[in-house]
């Protein structure tokens, strides 16, 4: 770069680069575009924007320039946007037309060979400019300083001629993919208004010129009788005159030939063809690109309704023809889709302008453009399938997914969620709305999730349940990202789950499993039991035999007494063989696990809530713990005690499980009870006991519950009375009961010395 | 019935090792015990043994066990086993197995002598 800036600084007439400015790549970032994220292909505005430009260069030529430049500025959402043409000494560029903040530069310039204009003519792609006043300072008088220029060079005649540009002059905007693909559409459309511009500015000219002479011709006529003899050779000049008139005006239509094919080219390129068509005559005019469209050749065949109609699917044909119609009759545009049948049976979508010009003598023309559609379509069709892909994919997976516009609760979901929550698609959404399918149970939950979601901005996820109409259960699995928009609003992004055949077998698992368990209790318990059996078995066995050798040595004859006496001898040995096995199984349970250590019976207790917290939650009890300040400690099996409370908590959760008319409440409570003695009780609201049921309670395999194992609380009261405590239960005045244990404080003096109970 | 007929008894229990033979040879047989497998099976007895008593279960080698090992070494035995273990189930593989019968500790002086009968006369 620093060669060509010393070359260019060889001539005299040009600015030279300073010293110190920056190098021309240091202000460029064209290769940005292909980096930044872009925003999707906007056929639609593209399409609309060509169209209006094209009725615009109809209408009003002169101006077609600046109509170009607000339509760059509008669709590329830029803060600038202008076309530049290079002057015919090609020295400096001309800034033809401006729209946006920079509008007052209009009919400014910068030097052919020093300016991102000629870079980018020198280059001949388009570039990505930013802050080129760092480079070429001249530019910095032009304000509001570019943050930055995106610049694409448009040719005639394989000729550059000039650059069509949008600024940013922020950071808020900058440009992507999307804005480079449609600046070069604009520009290609610029190159066909360039010319054509020009060409009909000659014509013009041409015009006058004819009507200036057909003025003279009259007059020369109106004098003819007076001077015919005397002006006969002037009035031969005057004819070959208008002859070279006629070869210019032929020149003329050359180069409007030539403008026409600019113009073909530009159309070929946008796919849009060009028409016209006079209501008086019924004459068409299409353009090549108009033919080439509907699949004909202009040298073979002539543009006419009838051949556009039969290039019309037969379906679309009669709506088409209303359209246009009524168009004609009323003298208005119109604006009309439909589908095309070319020879071969091929399907093409095409849109149809028409915008009607009605001449002095109130009869009208239309003008207008057709375009090809069909890759749009099909663009859009790609996307309505995937679109059909994701809704099919979360129908399946009965997955919905929503947004949550916080500051304004605007709710979007798609047809999936509708589903799920069974709402009718056409009324929209509210949080209000949501909550009336919520089950009344989880609508505590829901309402402080909402509140914190709205406070805290961060990604939250629950499960919670629907109460559908016909009063079944859904299960529901949500997940929500934050996420802020340009203007730091918060939005949630999130997904729902159907969850609920998932949870049904879980549970029906859970069932399974607790049989499981019950199965594998009773199964070890009759492992114990044979083993016991097996035990006491071999001394009973011994003792039946001695007892039968015996009896048949006293029934001999003579009785064999010292036989007898001996066999009778070994029968009570086996019965205290026998004795002693029972002896030995009950120092082996009474041993098992037990230590003696100082116990803080609410700090057991709290462990064991932390424990089942869950199991309660899902049994949907409400639990509260009221512990006893200064509790004194207890010694004995932490262990052991804290299975006592686990058991008396899942037996008071167990006899609240069919409650549904009150809260499913538990009360754990500690306390000094009476002679140095500590009490720990846990009250339910179930359904409680009979008067007479006490004592049963505590049996070994009594229970009032289908998969209880009934040993429950015989071991526990094992266990307490093990710790010389006592454990008993007790009706409450209201519904339910209360199970409580109490056992001695720890010594003060000796903390630990003296072991209780425990064996 | 040979009134000599030698009864051994294999059982780990001593109760057992120390009343049976003395029902035994009150039922008129000559009564050897063992308190292993392999004790028996180290003996001189194995060839002169006309019925066995037999405990199922026994630390080392089980009743089965030495049942299999008679029949490999062709000392076709009647056996009548015993056992403390009260599940009904193992009787009828055992009785499969080709034992007389499988009687449950404690059972009567009858029952044992009626399984001796039967023993005895299929030798």
């Amino acid at each position: 770069m620093t060669q060509v800036a010393k070359s260019r600084s060889d001539s005299p007439h040009e600015p030279s680069i300073p010293a110190g400015a920056a190098p021309l790549e240091s202000i460029l970032c064209t290769e940005e575009l292909r980096r930044r994220p872009s925003r999707p292909p906007d056929y639609e505005t593209e399409t609309r924007a060509l169209a209006a430009l094209v009725s615009a260069l109809a209408d009003s030529p002169r101006t077609v320039l600046q109509t170009l430049a607000d339509t760059v500025l509008a669709v590329l959402h830029a803060d600038s946007a202008g076309l530049s043409l290079l002057t015919k000494d090609k020295k400096r560029f001309y800034w033809a037309a401006i729209a946006g903040a920079w509008r007052p530069h209009s009919g400014g310039g910068t030097p052919r060979d020093f300016g991102p204009c000629g870079d980018v003519l020198d280059r001949n792609i388009p570039m990505l400019f930013t802050h080129w006043e760092r480079r070429y300072p001249y530019l910095s008088m032009a304000t509001p300083l570019a943050d930055e220029g995106l610049l694409a060079p448009f040719h005639v005649n394989g000729e550059a001629v000039g650059t069509i540009w949008a600024i940013a002059h922020s950071k808020c905007r900058s440009f992507d993919a999307e804005d480079l693909r449609l600046l070069e559409s604009m520009g290609r459309f610029a190159s066909a208004a360039y010319h054509a511009v020009e060409s009909i500015e000659d014509l013009t000219l041409q015009m006058t010129g004819r009507a200036k002479a057909e003025k003279e011709l009259r007059e020369l006529t109106e004098n003819l009788e007076a001077q015919v003899r005397a002006r006969t050779e002037e009035l031969e000049q005057r004819s070959k005159q208008l002859a070279e008139a006629r070869t210019r005006l032929a020149d003329e239509k050359m180069l409007l030939e030539r403008s026409e094919a600019y113009m073909a080219e530009g159309e070929r390129l946008s796919h849009t063809g060009s028409w016209h068509f006079n209501a008086r005559t019924g004459e068409y005019f299409w353009s090549h690109e108009a033919f080439a469209i509907l699949g004909l050749d202009p040298h073979e065949t002539k543009a006419s309704y009838p051949l556009l109609l039969e290039r019309i699917h037969p379906e679309d044909r009669s709506r088409f023809d209303q359209v246009r119609s009524a168009a004609i009759s009323e003298k208005k545009d119109f604006d009309a889709e439909f589908r095309l049948l070319l020879p071969g049976g091929v399907i093409r979508y095409a849109h149809r302008i028409g915008h009607c010009l009605v001449n002095e003598s109130g009869g009208c023309e239309f003008i207008g453009a057709m375009m090809d559609t069909t890759e749009r379509r099909l663009a859009q069709e790609e996307l309505r399938r995937s679109e059909k892909f994701l809704a099919e994919g979360q129908r399946l997976s009965r997955t919905g997914s929503f947004s949550w516009r916080v500051a304004t609760d605007e709710i979007t979901w798609s047809e999936e969620l509708y589903r799920i929550f069974e709402f009718d698609q056409r009324v929209p959404v509210t949080i209000e709305r949501i909550f009336t399918r919520v089950h009344p149970e989880d609508l505590p939950l829901l309402h402080d999730m909402t509140d914190r979601a709205r406070a805290e901005g961060c990604d939250y996820g629950y499960e919670h349940r629907l109460l559908m109409p016909d009063h079944s259960i859904k299960y529901l699995h949500l997940v929500a990202h934050a996420t802020r928009d340009q203007d730091g609003r918060l939005e949630y992004i999130g997904a729902v789950q159907d969850v609920t055949e998932r949870r049904v077998s879980e549970h029906a698992l859970d069932k399974i499993r607790s049989e499981l368990a019950h199965v594998a209790r009773v199964t070890s318990l009759g492992a114990l039991a044979a083993s016991i059996a097996h035990e006491v078995n071999q001394p009973l066995s011994g003792i039946v035999t001695n007892a039968g050798t015996c009896l048949r040595m006293l029934a001999a004859d003579p009785p064999d007494l010292d036989g007898a006496r001996e066999t009778a001898q070994r029968t009570i040995r086996d019965g205290h063989r026998a004795s002693d096995v029972i002896a030995r199984l009950r120092a082996l349970f009474g041993k098992k696990d037990a230590t003696a250590e100082s116990v803080d019976l609410n700090e057991a207790a709290l462990e064991v809530i932390a424990l089942s917290r869950n199991e309660l939650q899902r049994k949907r009890v409400i639990s509260h713990v009221e512990l006893a300040d200064d509790l004194p400690r207890v010694t004995g099996d932490r262990v052991q005690l804290q299975q006592v409370i686990l058991n008396l908590l899942l037996n008071a959760s167990e006899a609240m499980s069919g409650v549904a008319d009150r809260p499913r409440q538990l009360v754990l409570r500690t306390e000094p009870d009476a002679g140095d003695r500590v009490r720990l009780s846990v009250q339910d609201a179930g359904v409680g006991f009979e008067p007479d049921g006490v004592e049963k309670l505590f049996e070994a395999f009594y229970t009032t519950k289908t998969e209880g194992m009934g040993i429950g609380l015989s071991v526990s009261r094992f266990i307490i009375e093990s710790h010389h405590g006592r454990l008993w239960a007790a009706r409450n005045e209201g519904p339910g009961a209360t199970f409580s244990f109490s056992v001695p404080c720890e010594p003060a003096t000796a903390a630990g010395a003296q072991s209780p109970g425990v064996r | 019935m040979d009134a000599r007929s030698l009864v051994s008894v294999v059982d780990d229990d001593e109760s057992v090792r120390e009343s049976l033979p003395d029902l035994l040879k009150q039922f008129g047989f000559a009564a050897r015990a063992f308190s292993s497998a392999e004790e028996f099976l180290a003996s001189d007895f194995v060839g002169q043994t006309r019925c066995l008593i037999l405990d199922v279960a026994m630390r080392g080698m089980s009743g089965p066990d030495l049942q299999r090992e008679l029949t490999r070494r062709r000392q076709e035995i009647p056996i009548v086993f015993i056992t403390a273990h009260g599940g009904e189930a193992v009787r009828p593989r055992l009785l499969e197995q080709g034992a007389i019968e499988c009687l449950f500790k404690p059972f009567s002086d009858t029952a044992l002598l009626e399984a001796l009968n039967a023993a005895l006369r299929t030798d």
